[in-house]
């Protein structure tokens, strides 16, 4: 958004009708809330349009209508009696349909419209609450709360100028948080812009930028999460583990369905799902694994899935020895030239490649140990995670002869639920250093 | 080696007088070549080309055969002609998927099961050329020609070349006649090609006196009424230095040691009157004397024994070819489409053209391989048969598919036997070696012999030595002045017909820019040349196309020098084929040049690796919408 320049166009406009500007806008432009100029120039430049048309005498009024009558009685029309419109709808509920009311309510209410653009920030900023902020009908329908044809610039002065700058304004605000939750606009939002604005409006050259942008950008993420996740905790256990794994090759295994068990005493036990997933290079890995070396249950470590957290497990070695590492051997009557039964795997030269054709990178490697299988877990306590290392010794017996050391920080004991998903990055952080302080009492060998 | 060799020793003699009276233009060579065979033989063709050598003594003059060998051999085919004519019945042999026993019984009283066991053990004794001659007409009925083949060519091959006397005379005779049936078991479930990860084990027993075998065998033809069996498997050896280790040993196994089960019989799209399937040995109790060779030397065994097997299928190839021509010549000048004869259309014309190409250069490869192979030493032939075998499936399986494009639909139903030898011959690609395979055995034992002998100068030029630099590009100045390169194939002395000059001198070159490719490619490479496959396919082409060239040049220079007939057809055919192979060699050679921008391979990977990475079609369909 060019603020400076409609700043400039709309001084402009204003000594042009003669109307000083008194008030400075904000950089952002976002909030332009002049609510005596606009009649001014409603009046100047469009009387035709102020046929006074009254609803009062409509028969039947829900309580709604009524306190929006009460509203536009009052002479002080400002954006908090459009939150309190919002906000007095939602009082029990807050769902599409409650939106929508508000909104046909509003553009009932009043032939003129007046008040639109203040009616349209105070929709817009409410819309996340009313869960509605992905919704294209909603957004269109907001658009078709603009008066229509009204602000089409009609010769060529005005096309020059910044023709109902407050308007225009508020038009692209509205398809900037399209643009900001990732809505693409469809042919209905065109041509209601059209009919709104013009073909060569602001809002429409918004609406044209996002067109021209949002579809190369639709498939740019080669790993899409879905907008709604599995609620069942085993099926979004398994997604987030082929989505770490990405080896197409990796198995999932469920050790343990979620239940509640009640036992004699009358006590509930909860059996929280055990979810794990392991590649067929992992199992080979595992089952060469020295035996006189430990094997490491770590974790909970996060991952985020859009605004859900989940917390994984890993079972990892510390890297090998390079006095350890056995170097494959060669049959050198299979594999070496003039020898192989079908073609030499190697050549007997002394000629390594040109340094020229080299086009390999020095990159430094960083030795890490293997990750021979991974898991996501109802709860992060050693007992659950025991089960997983047992369901594995069934594919892998070496595991069973196999020291295990559970190096577990008390993280999360159990999943997030999608109700305290919508916890922000900000606030896990703050509890993590909590978390980090307790002494690792869990370390503790597993024989 | 073995008698078989001996008498091919004596007839190789006899082949050279008849030469000397045949014809004069190549003899002052003739004699030249003799030379140097009296000393060991150690020159190679195939392999020399890498060197940028054109070993003429090598593959000129074309091999030839005795006149009684020829008789001999005529004598033979006749009745063997006369039987797949009139006695087998494809058809139905390929719908009941297997062979009926009396057409058995015929092959064996044909002596068709022992054709090149020796005389002394009951069979016909033929040499490799002979033996390609018959191949012509057995491959009139694949699913024959591949239960003789994994009988003879592959099955009990084992015993003819590494067997010692008392195996010979044990088992020989029996083969000879067809009363027993080999099979060669080699591939396993988890090995495919990788023979090097055989898990079938043979352990000593403990008196030392038997092998107990145990493990499956996967594919084998003939595997379920094989008498006898070719195995390998791994047993424990230990070494000069006492350390333990695994080897490969082979065994011939009877099904009489017991233990021996074989599974279904594969139900496969071609070929399918030959029994395939597998076989599981279970503690099958193997005596210490029925080893091949020595313990921990199957590997070898099994190396000859597929190295050498390979040449047969470029006249079985020719065979079939031939005869399609003749079926679908008939068709194309009778049939009419608008009030013309098929045979007028030119895209028609080219198709028959494809076919008889193809089925002249096979013909050609196939049995100067089979000459090389029948002389005296012991010939290295393994990257010429490899050669021959490629070239042939690959040219097989497009003329079959241009035959019956000739007949269009009528070719497509099972009325005519087209679908059949399309589907019989799709084998060819993919047994005794996958051609992938086999190309990557003949570039890279080419240029593991290369590399052995030019390590030494491409040192000298990395270091910087300003002598061989200078060397270097004084001889490729010389090249780009003076562009003739000359092998001697032509002019005064030349082996090459002077009415095949011209397309002796695009070999030539051809054969000039292999080499410097070679080394090229060598210096940029090095060893790892093993891990670029798409380079090492080039090479591989080039190098057929050269030996392809080679073939039908050698062939036709003495079909003219004898006055054979038709020979004015077959200079045709080989300048077509010369100038056909030349630019594709050419292209070839110009895609391996470093940084040719003819060269795609690095998109073709990248493509497949994209794909692979998803292990699905990566692409958005064409109807799909993004807004």
């Amino acid at each position: 958004m060019n603020t400076p320049r409609q700043l400039l166009r709309i001084q402009c406009i204003a000594r042009f009708l003669g109307t000083p500007i008194q008030r400075v806008i904000p950089p952002t432009g976002a909030h332009l809330q002049t609510p005596g100029t606009q009649h001014k120039y409603g009046q100047l430049l469009r009387p035709l349009h102020c046929s006074a048309v009254c609803s009062t005498s409509r028969p039947s009024q829900t309580p709604l209508e009524k306190t929006v009558e009460a509203e536009t009685l009052k002479k002080d029309r400002s954006l908090v009696t459009h939150d309190d419109l919002f906000e007095r709808a939602a009082r029990d509920s807050k769902t599409k349909a409650d939106f929508n009311r508000v909104v046909d309510v509003f553009s009932k209410k009043d032939i003129r419209r007046r008040g639109h653009v203040e009616f349209i920030y105070a929709a817009l900023k409410k819309m996340p609450e009313f869960g509605v902020e992905r919704d294209i009908t909603v957004y269109n329908k907001l658009l078709d709360v603009f008066p229509k044809e009204v602000f089409v610039p009609r010769n060529f002065i005005q096309r020059m100028f910044n023709h109902y700058p407050r308007q225009q304004e508020c038009g692209v605000q509205l398809l900037e948080q399209m643009e900001n939750y990732g809505i693409m606009p469809n042919v209905e939002t065109k041509v209601l812009l059209a009919q709104i604005f013009g073909e060569k409006s602001h809002p429409m050259r918004k609406y044209q930028r996002i067109m021209y942008w949002f579809p190369k950008f639709k498939h740019a993420n080669p790993f899409p999460v879905p907008h709604v996740l599995p609620s069942d905790p085993v099926e979004l256990a398994r997604f987030s583990l082929t989505r770490i794994a990405d080896d197409l090759d990796a198995k999932i295994t469920i050790y343990q369905y979620p239940s509640t068990d009640i036992t004699e005493t009358g006590e509930e036990v909860m059996r929280p799902h055990i979810v794990g997933i392991q590649s067929p290079n992992q199992r080979t890995l595992l089952a060469k694994h020295n035996p006189s070396r430990p094997v490491f249950v770590e974790g909970p470590f996060p991952l985020w899935l859009r605004k859900t957290c989940v917390h994984y497990f890993l079972l990892r070695a510390d890297p090998i020895p390079s006095e350890e590492t056995v170097e494959e051997e060669f049959d050198l009557e299979m594999m070496g030239p003039e020898q192989s039964l079908f073609y030499p795997q190697r050549l007997e030269l002394d000629l390594e490649r040109d340094m020229g054709d080299d086009f390999r990178f020095d990159v430094d490697d960083v030795k890490e140990g293997p990750v021979y299988a991974m898991c996501m877990a109802g709860q992060g306590d050693q007992v659950t995670l025991s089960q997983w290392i047992s369901g594995l010794q069934e594919t892998c017996p070496i595991l069973g002869q196999i020291p295990t050391v559970f190096r577990l920080e008390s993280g999360p004991r159990e999943l997030q639920t999608t109700s305290d998903a919508q916890q922000t990055p900000e606030q896990e952080v703050e509890t993590d250093p909590i978390i980090e302080e307790e002494p690792l009492h869990s370390q503790r060998v597993k024989q | 080696m073995n008698l078989n060799k001996l008498i091919v020793v004596s007839r190789s003699v006899k082949f050279g007088r008849n030469l000397f009276a045949a014809r004069g233009a190549c003899l002052h060579h003739f004699q030249s070549r003799r030379s140097i065979r009296s000393s060991a033989r150690s020159l190679t063709y195939a392999k020399d080309l890498f060197l940028g050598k054109v070993n003429k003594a090598e593959v000129f003059p074309y091999p030839e055969i005795s006149n009684e060998e020829l008789e001999e051999i005529n004598q033979l085919v006749q009745p063997v002609e006369k039987f797949f004519n009139e006695d087998v019945d494809s058809t139905k042999i390929d719908h009941d998927a297997v062979i009926p026993p009396e057409t058995l019984n015929g092959l064996k009283e044909l002596g068709l099961f022992g054709i090149q066991i020796p005389e002394e053990y009951g069979g016909l004794g033929l040499s490799n050329t002979m033996y390609a001659r018959l191949g012509e007409i057995t491959s009139l009925d694949g699913a024959i020609a591949v239960t003789l083949a994994a009988h003879q060519a592959i099955g009990l091959k084992g015993i003819l070349i590494a067997g010692n006397e008392a195996q010979k005379a044990k088992y020989l005779p029996k083969l000879a006649t067809g009363e027993h049936i080999a099979a060669f078991c080699l591939t396993e479930p988890g090995s495919g090609s990788d023979a090097a990860s055989i898990q079938t084990r043979a352990t000593l027993t403990e008196d030392g006196k038997h092998f107990l075998l145990n493990g499956t065998k996967f594919w084998i033809s003939n595997g379920g009424w094989a008498d006898i069996m070719t195995v390998f498997a791994r047993t424990e050896v230990v070494d000069t230095d006492g350390q333990k280790k695994d080897k490969i040993t082979a065994f011939i196994v009877e099904r009489a040691f017991g233990g021996i089960a074989s599974g279904k019989p594969e139900d496969k799209l071609g070929i399918r009157g030959s029994n395939t399937c597998e076989i599981t040995f279970e503690d099958t109790k193997v005596p210490i004397e029925n080893v091949i060779g020595e313990v921990g030397g199957g590997f070898k065994v099994a190396m000859n024994i597929l190295n050498n097997g390979r040449f047969s299928m470029g006249s079985a190839g020719a065979g079939m070819i031939k005869r399609l021509i003749e079926m679908t010549s008939e068709y194309a000048c009778t049939r009419k489409q608008f009030s013309r004869s098929l045979s007028e259309f030119g895209m028609i014309q080219d198709k028959f053209a494809t076919m008889t190409l193809n089925a002249f250069v096979m013909e050609s490869m196939a049995y100067l391989t089979a000459g090389m192979m029948d002389r005296p030493g012991v010939p290295d032939c393994s990257l010429e048969a490899a050669m021959v075998k490629v070239f042939s499936s690959e040219g097989s399986w497009i003329c079959v598919s241009e035959a019956l494009q000739v007949l269009g639909g009528l070719g497509f139903t099972k009325n005519y036997p087209y679908e059949r030898y399309l589907r019989d011959c799709r084998i060819l690609q993919i047994f005794e070696g996958t051609n992938e395979i086999l190309r990557m055995y003949i570039a890279l034992t080419g240029m593991q012999y290369a590399g052995k002998i030019l390590t030494g100068k491409i040192k000298e030029m990395k270091k910087g030595n300003v002598g061989v630099v200078f060397e270097i590009l004084g001889k490729k100045l010389k090249d780009s002045v003076v562009r003739t390169v000359d092998f001697g194939l032509t002019g005064k002395d030349g082996v090459v017909h002077p009415s095949l000059t011209e397309s002796a001198k695009m070999f030539e070159q051809n054969a000039a820019h292999f080499g410097s490719t070679v080394e090229r490619l060598l210096y940029q490479y090095g060893k790892t040349i093993v891990e670029e496959q798409l380079v090492l396919k080039k090479v591989a082409d080039v190098l057929i196309n050269l030996y392809a060239m080679t073939a039908v040049l050698s062939r036709t220079s003495r079909s003219i020098s004898i006055g054979l007939r038709n020979h004015d057809h077959e200079v045709l055919l080989t300048n077509t084929f010369c100038k056909d192979a030349h630019f594709k060699n050419n292209f070839l050679l110009t895609q391996l040049q470093k940084n040719s921008p003819e060269n795609n391979d690095a998109n073709i990977k990248k493509i497949a690796q994209e794909v692979l990475a998803k292990r699905a079609y990566v692409c958005s369909h064409p109807l799909d919408r993004t807004f």
